[in-house]
């Protein structure tokens, strides 16, 4: 299947006129490794957690992790071709898509509030893929609520000690850098923790419902001594910062799930053109094609809500409530389509996991990085005021 | 009008000396089987024998130039070439030298109205051309297309040709004593794909192919990737068309180019363990299932375990 | 060394689909870099990372073929010329126009191609091509190696491997097995953007010898397989005889 279509020509014209035709052959490119190299392996990855590192690997090296970023080995980037190429990685494969996006969450963490020596250092490692990240935010007893958290950070002499678990952590076990939120004495801090740092283990992999390549698990840091220069920015200002990234990383997820949604339509519509019964193709009832268009409809408004929430963040101005927009219509879309499909399907949708892994892997999107009722939050906070 | 027909494979020669001599029939004339260095064995037909000061066979090159030094005496306006690597090089260069047409794997060959036309698949099989070009042209035939030619041997004319020097010099490195002829001809053929875990696995193929009284044949992986079997056993757009009565296809996905060459068989059936392998788009009947057991199942329900 | 590569834009004939008339749907159709292509460029590269020296990779064809040219030049190949013809050329016309390119921009001690295109597949325009410029051909090689002013190819025929060795210049096509084809980066493709790339139209390259008559393509229309398409799932056993009672209710055992 090809992952790069005249939609995503059209697309890339309707958002960035002239320019569209480099950035064009940019994913048409990153598609033809997709297809070669991700893509064939996905129905395996379903089965496999951790089996995404060597697709993980080749999209390092293609270079999709730089694409955003303006020095230190960026690519200068327009943000919404960033989101379109993970798309494009969503759709050959979502748990790589969403391990990808989160390390990426971090690099843009580093690359805007770290210090010079970090960007160095940490930033140009992540963006080669020398060195994997994880973003470990969530703990047991704090999710959406994440200020309520436990884990702390205290300071002695040059470094600091933190004490906690993070929970429902991506790409936990396999990390070289974790991103790491702590209460301390100033608010709460963020610090680039050492896989390797005495102190911080790993839990068992946690079973999940899909993205099932990846893995999720627990990090537990218990005394963990952290160098004072691994502290990002100011101490004191964490929170500041990740509301920031989470944003960015919220369009990439509602990308990643334009991905899975388009992979599964593709799959029904398919299937819908074969498929014969009472002397008629499916793809001939009535019914089937009310569903199609409101496939297609979603899948379309769900990525034009993407590029414009891109849009915006490219000029500079405030795009929290559109990428926070951009999350929820794409997420909660790709849920139905993905749902569709499986009806579409009909038995064998609910049976073969090639169906219904979609349906399972954006599942999670309207739970993670932000769940749909946080989300609203913090539109209905941008249009009536009060807090989100 | 006189037709030449030329293959270094003896088989597919007989088959194009047929496919000539029906051509040339229609207008009052001959059909010649192009013979280089020395006339093979078991030639059907007239044979032009060509001979230079230095050997022709083995060098496509010199094939065509001795080729088309011939055409200087014999006027032929149509000539056939066996479709094989040889065989294109053959033709290319032959085409150059006579500024003639190539229409290549072309089926339903016909002369009309100063015309030679023919089908041939295109975009990987998928679909079927009308293809012509004005006489004299080339066409390149693949094996199987006509029954091989089958009347004694005829008069052998010689002619003395002069060719350039050889410019490449060649060695054989291995060499097989099967012919692709097997496969073709076999009424049934029991394919292997990557779907094999290991080369040994085979055996299990070819007591399939034994109880069905067919032989193996695979896809192009296993013969040019992973070297199991000889190119010989390559079946497919680039490899050999077969036409049996019953194609059986183990482990083998069905991706296009490899359908191209197997369209032509009556019945096909599929065994793969994946539902969505396209294979099973193509085929009569289709069993998903591991091969592993479903093969040794075939062989117990055959009687031969 | 001086490298060219010649490789062609063709139609994705993977993802091509018939109209409801049965013809192929060309218009709007997806197309590439054809898929043999790949590795003639592949080895094109490596042997100019192994001898030095400059590739130059030619395309003839429509305006589509640009694609298929940057995509080279990402790769790795140092400049790109192409060969704009507006209409579809047969191996013919296409060998000459090449050739007559290749001599304008040359002189090459290699050219590569690949064995055949992966949308029409005649195999024809590599032998021609060679004999167009007067040099030794080492057709279908699936090993390729430079000894100074030799070349040795190893090529597997349908009943034997052989390997050929020659003086260079000579014109070399390969199969898809000589090597696994580089993806460039997404740098890599942006740089290539910089990269020169010339073109010349087929008319400015026409003198007597061009070919006077070409290989017409009349209708094309989609092979119709009207299978029956049956399959058996369930434990082996129970399938195996069901494929059984199949086959012997065709005649077929
Ligand atoms: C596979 C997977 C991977 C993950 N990866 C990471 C990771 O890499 N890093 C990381 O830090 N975290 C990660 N998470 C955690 C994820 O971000 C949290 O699960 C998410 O933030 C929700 O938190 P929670 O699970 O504690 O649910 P809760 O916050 O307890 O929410 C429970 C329910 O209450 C709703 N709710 C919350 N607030 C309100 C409100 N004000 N009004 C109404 N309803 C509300 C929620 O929407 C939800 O429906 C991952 C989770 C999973 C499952
Ligand atoms: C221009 C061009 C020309 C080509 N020409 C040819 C050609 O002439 N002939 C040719 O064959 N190919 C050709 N190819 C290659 C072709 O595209 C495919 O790559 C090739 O046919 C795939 O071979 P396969 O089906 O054996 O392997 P795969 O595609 O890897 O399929 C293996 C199959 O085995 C199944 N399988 C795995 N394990 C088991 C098990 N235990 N039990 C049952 N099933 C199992 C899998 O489900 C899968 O469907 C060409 C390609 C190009 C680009």
């Amino acid at each position: 299947m090809k992952l790069f279509q005249t939609e995503h020509r059209r697309a890339l014209r309707a958002f960035y006129g002239e320019g569209h035709a480099a950035f064009s052959t940019l994913l048409e490119s990153l598609a033809g490794t997709l297809e070669a190299e991700v893509a064939p392996s996905s129905a395996r990855f379903d089965a496999d957690s951790g089996g995404i590192s060597s697709a993980r690997r080749r999209l390092f090296e293609a270079g999709l992790c730089r694409m955003p970023f303006d020095s230190h080995g960026g690519l200068s980037l327009p943000f919404g071709v960033y989101s379109l190429a993970m798309e494009l990685v969503g759709a050959a494969d979502a748990p790589t898509a969403m391990s990808l996006g989160i390390h990426n969450t971090v690099a843009d963490g580093v690359f805007r509030y770290g210090s010079e020596s970090q960007k160095k250092e940490v930033f140009e490692d992540l963006v080669s893929g020398k060195r994997l990240a994880s973003f470990s935010l969530t703990e047991p007893s704090s999710g959406s609520d994440a200020r309520a958290m436990s884990t702390t950070a205290t300071k002695t002499g040059s470094s600091y000690r933190i004490t906690g678990t993070k929970t429902f952590i991506t790409n936990a076990g396999e990390a070289d850098v974790y991103f790491v939120v702590a209460r301390s004495e100033k608010g709460h801090s963020a610090f680039l923790v050492d896989g390797s740092a005495p102190g911080l283990s790993v839990g068992a992999d946690i079973p999940k419902l899909g993205m099932r390549g990846s893995r999720t698990a627990e990090v537990r840091m218990d005394g963990c001594s952290v160098p004072a220069e691994n502290l990002v920015g100011e101490d004191g200002r964490a929170f500041e910062y990740v509301k920031s990234m989470l944003s960015g990383s919220r369009i990439v997820m509602g990308s990643i799930c334009v991905g899975i949604a388009l992979a599964a339509y593709r799959k029904a519509l398919h299937y819908a053109t074969e498929r014969k019964l009472f002397e008629k193709k499916l793809s001939d009832m009535q019914m089937t094609r009310e569903r199609v268009a409101d496939m297609r409809a979603g899948i379309n408004s769900s990525r034009s809500m993407c590029l414009y929430a891109s849009r915006i963040k490219e000029t500079g101005e405030d795009y929290g409530s559109e990428a926070a927009q951009a999350k929820i219509i794409a997420t909660e879309t790709a849920s139905r389509v993905c749902d569709q499909a499986i009806q579409l399907f009909g038995g064998y949708g609910y049976t073969n996991a090639d169906v219904h892994r979609h349906w399972r892997d954006a599942r999670l999107l309207t739970i993670g990085e932000g769940a749909s009722e946080v989300l609203r939050l913090i539109v209905a906070s941008m249009e009536l005021g009060g807090a989100a | 009008m006189d037709v030449l027909v030329f293959s270094e494979n003896p088989h597919l020669a007989a088959e194009l000396l047929s496919a000539g001599a029906g051509l040339a029939a229609a207008s009052g004339g001959r059909a010649y089987s192009v013979e280089a260095d020395s006339v093979r064995q078991g030639t059907h037909g007239n044979a032009l024998l060509l001979r230079s000061e230095v050997p022709l066979l083995g060098d496509p090159a010199l094939l065509a130039e001795a080729i088309s030094a011939a055409r200087k005496t014999k006027v032929a306006p149509v000539v056939l070439i066996g479709s094989t690597k040889t065989g294109r090089m053959v033709a290319g260069g032959l085409a150059v030298l006579d500024q003639l047409c190539v229409l290549s794997d072309v089926r339903d060959l016909r002369v009309d109205g100063g015309r030679l036309t023919g089908t041939r698949g295109v975009y990987a099989g998928k679909f079927n051309a009308l293809v012509g070009g004005p006489l004299p042209s080339i066409a390149l035939i693949p094996q199987g297309s006509y029954e091989p030619f089958s009347e004694p041997s005829g008069p052998v004319e010689e002619v003395r040709v002069t060719t350039g020097p050889p410019k490449v010099s060649r060695e054989e490195l291995r060499s097989s004593a099967k012919s692709s002829l097997d496969l073709r001809g076999a009424k049934v053929i029991v394919a292997a794909g990557r779907g094999l875990k290991a080369k040994e696995d085979l055996a299990i193929v070819q007591r399939l192919a034994d109880a069905l009284g067919g032989v193996i044949g695979a896809s192009r992986p296993l013969s040019s990737d992973l070297g199991w079997l000889g190119e010989e056993y390559h079946i497919g757009l680039t490899g050999v068309y077969v036409h049996p009565d019953l194609y059986v296809a183990v482990g083998i996905s069905g991706q296009i180019q490899h359908v191209a060459g197997i369209r032509d068989s009556k019945v096909i059936v599929a065994i793969n363990r994946d539902k969505q392998a396209p294979i099973f788009q193509v085929s009569d009947y289709g069993v998903v299932g591991d091969l592993y057991e479903v093969v040794p199942a075939l062989l117990r329900a055959l009687g031969r375990p | 060394m001086n490298i060219a590569v010649c490789v062609k834009h063709a139609v994705d004939e993977g993802e091509l689909r018939a109209d409801t008339s049965g013809r192929p749907q060309l218009q709007g159709a997806l197309s590439k870099m054809g898929s043999f292509d790949r590795n003639a460029v592949e080895e094109a590269i490596r042997l100019k990372e192994s001898n030095g020296g400059s590739v130059t990779v030619v395309c003839l064809g429509g305006a589509d073929s640009k694609k298929t040219l940057k995509e080279a030049l990402a790769m790795g190949c140092d400049k790109a010329l192409a060969v704009a013809s507006a209409r579809a050329l047969d191996a013919l016309a296409t060998s000459y126009y090449l050739s007559r390119a290749l001599k304008k921009a040359g002189p090459f001690d290699v050219v590569l191609l690949a064995e055949g295109a992966s949308d029409t597949y005649h195999g024809l325009v590599g032998p021609m091509l060679a004999r167009w410029l007067g040099l030794p051909f080492l057709g279908f090689a699936r090993k390729v190696e430079v000894n100074g002013s030799k070349v040795r190819t190893e090529a597997a025929l349908e009943d034997r491997a052989e390997s050929y060795e020659t003086v260079l210049p000579a014109v070399i096509s390969v199969v898809s097995e000589v090597n696994t084809p580089r993806y460039p980066t997404l740098l890599q493709i942006m740089q290539a953007a910089k990269k020169p790339m010339e073109e010349v139209t087929v008319e400015s390259l026409t003198d007597e010898g061009a070919p006077k008559f070409g290989v017409t393509v009349g209708d094309v229309v989609v092979q119709s397989v009207d299978r029956k398409k049956l399959v058996f799932e369930g434990p082996a056993e129970e399938t195996s005889r069901k494929l059984i009672d199949a086959l012997r209710k065709e005649g077929l055992l």
